[in-house]
């Protein structure tokens, strides 16, 4: 029978460890999540829809694009070569227009208040250009 | 209850919208929606180290409310429900478990436990999977947070007068 501080001290080291293994798992994803050397596509999603894709890696001069959600909110959309970001919207918080521009698929843009949330992936302009298969 | 219990409850309530106000008067840490210190659990904490997990649910529930009422808008209540009492539903066993000692590990669980219910009702709500993608930010970030406002937590409880619930 185990003395009730020594079982607290074994909780106590299984919480840690759970713990531990959490932090370590989430920052082995960021580092092996994958840097888009081949440029990305934004995806803009409104109320889960995919509404936009934009293939930034294209673009040559910066425009912008507004997005009109329900209960008229509006979110204002630049696009960059490589890179996308919200300049202006009409929510509270504005936290949309903080996150500033993003150009690698490791985070979204998100303005949780107008459900927007734009996503980039990595394009594979090898995998799409080239052929289907090579046998030998 | 009492009234003496619904004063000592009505003032820990607010003593949390206090912390939670001056939080909200900081700048963001980092741009990233849902990331922030979460003082205001400080004193959840202290509730379920002295009263009972109905008195800090009690408290946790008028101030969210309360929070929501004096500055935010509808979808934030939604979040800090789902974040603030998941925290709550994982501290109350962990600190059971750990019988109040630890207190760092008991923040560090309800921290996680914060950010993963709140991002679960950004998932429902926006619908989109792309969301996830802040949990990797998102999970350590609680865990670090709730590391802090553990170790708060405990110092306060050892330092604010000790009244009985």
């Amino acid at each position: 029978m185990r003395s009730a501080p020594r079982k607290r001290k074994i909780t106590a080291i299984l919480i840690g460890l759970f713990l531990s293994l959490v932090t370590a798992a989430c920052a082995l994803y960021l580092l092996s999540v994958r840097t888009a050397s081949s440029g990305c596509i934004a995806e803009i999603y409104q109320n889960g829809r995919l509404i936009r894709t934009i293939a930034l890696y294209q673009v040559q001069e910066p425009y912008t694009i507004e997005i009109h959600g329900e209960g008229g909110c509006v979110n204002r959309i630049e696009v960059r070569p490589g890179s996308i970001g919200v300049t202006w919207a009409d929510c509270p918080d504005r936290l949309c227009v903080r996150q500033g521009f993003v150009r690698s698929p490791a985070i979204p843009v998100t303005c949780l208040p107008n459900k927007l949330v734009i996503t980039l992936r990595a394009a594979d302009p090898i995998r799409s250009a080239g052929p289907d298969m090579i046998t030998y | 209850m009492n009234t003496k219990k619904l004063t000592t409850l009505a003032l820990y309530a607010t003593l949390s919208l206090a912390v939670y106000a001056a939080e909200s008067a900081l700048p963001p840490l980092a741009p990233i929606p849902g990331l922030k210190l979460g003082l205001a659990n400080i004193v959840t904490q202290i509730l379920l180290r002295r009263g009972s997990p109905k008195d800090a649910s009690l408290v946790l529930a008028v101030r969210i409310l309360l929070s929501a009422l004096l500055f935010g808008q509808a979808m934030s209540l939604l979040y800090s429900l789902a974040g603030g009492f998941l925290s709550l539903l994982v501290m109350w066993p962990v600190n059971r478990l750990l019988s109040g000692k630890y207190a760092p590990l008991t923040g560090a669980m309800g921290g996680l436990a914060h950010n993963v219910g709140q991002l679960a009702t950004a998932l429902i709500v926006t619908a989109t999977p792309g969301v996830l993608s802040y949990l990797p930010f998102l999970a350590p970030a609680g865990i670090l947070t709730g590391l802090f406002t553990g170790l708060c937590a405990q110092l306060a409880d050892r330092y604010l007068p000790r009244r009985p619930l």
